[in-house]
């Protein structure tokens, strides 16, 4: 892994809880000025990755170097990196102009007192808290709060700025309204963002790149359109939450599945056998219709209405649920019979096998 | 059906306990408005009258009941007890912050800590005479009886702090050091702000317990006396009603000790009550 001035590196950083291995050996390296997304389920590491860049628990293993120098065993105040909480973890006893103000006021070598009035009043600006600074950060709204939140880190400079899902406390229409502000802000600032989420929708839109964490190990580390088109293994596919994963084996030419012999189109090396197709990329045919490319027999259960698409769900004789999204914008929307005998069919090119 | 019989038995208990609580002190109180210098400590009264009061700050002609040996006690009391809380809360709210890694040995050091305020008073104080005798140190109010009071007082101000603490939500100090300020300031500015309403708490606890502790008191305070053993050494000559007036004024002092506090408790909880309501929401 190259260590520049440039860049944040993180090598081989392993983390153990007892007998939990949060962090397994992770490697990564992300640029100046870009804005990457840390997407896993639960559990996966992400919020403990964070925690080891930030420096609020020391790594067992591994090192860390942000711009050019090893942090791995400094003291979080003295690395620069600026850290934003879920819980927003405003000061509650502060006002909103103290909370912004609170990093410069309080730092070692403090600028003069009218640079810090500049400062915080350029930034209470920027996120467009004019007018609130006198306010407790009680009497504001979420939104509000996680601005107050935003701006007291990127007030201090930081060039590397670590969000621990700081959308997550927020209700949609805002998380919606914040994600472009977000981008927005950081493109204006230049400095790097490491945006932790637990939703793909989230990571995919707001990513220059996205790193897919499982179990501790970096799974997959690309720019969005590549993980939605060629996930790296099964599991990033199911985390995308946009392909039906079948199980079975790779057979030469064909994979193996409970529905017989399926024909792929790109095949992806990976250690565990697994046939993936997106949910928009399957036609609905009568069961009677004639066959062409691959089909599956399935019966349909429901359908969930989703303002832009509406997403069906079939089983198959196993029991397997099988979804799929119509875009509205294709057409309007199908109607199928409860209980209905259908067949979902594809090209064998827009499927991937994994083994 | 149920609360209509729990009710008037609740109600009955809580105006007993009322009753036992406030009962002597009313009864002081009335007392203490005997008549003078011939009144004695019991009813009925004779003449309403504040003599007894007069008496105690030396207003009243000489008569045969001596003034109250109070004064320099009453000084030494509130000293001692001012000593014992700075140090209590102090040792208090530091045990307590490291109480919040779990180190190795913690459950032990815990129970050494809280063991201060289990052990009879009479064998702590007995046991620091023997020692002090032992060692050829002297005996002082300020010296071997501080040291029990703080013994005594210490797990009160510690398990006061580590109920706050363990409440306490750490994000705001990580936050605080990712904005690059160091861990002492943090406290200071962050962590400090944010948990006294729990060291008022520990420091009233301390107080109150170090200004009217006796047993201890008794056997490592040496020659001078606070004010509790001054107060006991009256009862061995003679009972008079100036030591009801002299009650009912130490108490009045206790109630505007109090009333600071809740005065002090309001105002910090006013400005965390923004606190809460961020709370709520996330």
């Amino acid at each position: 892994m190259a260590e520049t001035i440039s860049n944040i590196s993180l090598s081989g950083v392993t983390k153990r809880y007892g007998d939990v291995t949060a962090l397994d050996g992770v490697s990564l390296v992300l640029e100046g000025n870009e804005y990457v997304s840390l997407l896993g389920p639960s559990g996966s590491g992400k919020t403990s990755l964070l925690r080891a860049i930030a420096g609020f628990e020391a790594p067992d293993a591994g090192k860390v170097t942000v711009f050019g120098r090893d942090v791995t065993h400094l003291a979080p105040h003295k690395r620069g990196i600026g850290f934003v909480f879920q819980n927003f973890a405003l000061f509650p006893h502060l006002s909103v102009y103290d909370n912004v103000a609170f990093g410069l006021a309080n730092a070692d070598s403090p600028p003069p007192a009218d640079e810090i009035r500049r400062r915080v009043t350029d930034m209470v600006r920027l996120v467009g808290l004019t007018g609130l600074e006198e306010r407790g950060v009680g009497q504001i709204s979420g939104g509000q709060r996680q601005r107050v939140a935003l701006a007291r880190t990127l007030v201090t400079e930081p060039r590397l700025i670590l969000l621990d899902e700081p959308l997550g406390a927020l209700d949609a229409n805002l998380r919606m309204r914040m994600r472009d502000e977000l981008r927005h802000i950081r493109e204006r600032l230049g400095v790097t963002f490491l945006h932790v989420t637990g939703s793909e929708t989230e990571a995919l839109a707001m990513g220059d790149r996205v790193v897919v964490l499982d179990r501790g190990r970096v799974a997959q580390f690309a720019a969005p359109d590549v993980i939605l088109n060629s996930p790296a293994n099964p599991n990033v596919a199911r985390f995308l939450n946009r392909y039906n994963v079948l199980s079975g084996a790779l057979r030469g030419e064909a994979f193996a599945s409970a529905y017989g012999d399926l024909p792929y189109g790109k095949r992806v090396e990976s250690g565990d056998a697994a046939y993936g197709i997106r949910y928009d990329r399957i036609a609905v045919v009568e069961e009677t219709a004639p066959a062409s490319g691959v089909g599956i027999p399935v019966t349909f259960v429901t359908s969930e209405y989703l303002g832009s698409a509406v997403m069906y769900f079939f089983e198959a004789a196993d029991g397997h649920i099988l979804e799929v999204e119509h875009h509205l914008g294709k057409g309007r929307m199908p109607e199928f019979r409860p209980r209905g005998k259908y067949r979902l069919q594809w090209k064998p090119e827009d499927a991937i096998v994994f083994g | 059906m149920e609360s209509r019989v729990l009710k008037p038995v609740l109600a009955v208990y809580v105006g007993l306990f009322i009753l036992f609580l406030y009962g002597p002190f009313i009864v002081l109180t009335i007392l203490s408005f005997q008549q003078g210098p011939e009144g004695g400590p019991q009813f009925p009264i004779i003449e309403w009258s504040t003599y007894w009061y007069r008496h105690i700050f030396g207003l009243t002609p000489p008569s045969r009941v001596a003034p109250l040996p109070f004064g320099e006690s009453l000084i030494r009391s509130l000293t001692l007890a001012f000593m014992t809380m700075v140090t209590s809360t102090v040792l208090g709210v530091m045990s307590a912050q490291a109480f919040r890694s779990k180190f190795k040995g913690s459950g032990f050091v815990f129970y050494l800590i809280v063991l201060g305020m289990m052990v009879p008073g009479v064998l702590t104080g007995l046991g620091t005479a023997l020692v002090a005798n032992t060692m050829g140190i002297e005996r002082h109010w300020w010296s071997t009886a501080f040291v029990t009071h703080v013994v005594y007082t210490f797990p009160f101000a510690f398990l006061v702090m580590l109920a706050i603490l363990n409440r306490f939500d750490a994000s705001v100090e990580e936050a605080s050091w990712s904005l690059g300020v160091p861990p002492m300031r943090t406290f200071r500015k962050v962590t400090f702000p944010l948990i006294f309403p729990g060291v008022l708490s520990a420091m009233l606890f301390a107080f109150t317990l170090s200004y009217d502790e006796f047993s201890r008191t008794l056997f490592a305070s040496g020659r001078d006396q606070t004010l509790p053993l001054a107060i006991y050494g009256t009862f061995a000559v003679e009972i008079h009603p100036n030591v009801f007036a002299f009650g009912v004024l130490t108490t009045l002092f206790s109630f505007s000790l109090l009333t600071v506090y809740a005065v002090l408790m309001t105002m910090s909880v006013r400005r965390a009550g923004r606190a809460a309501i961020q709370e709520d929401i996330a």
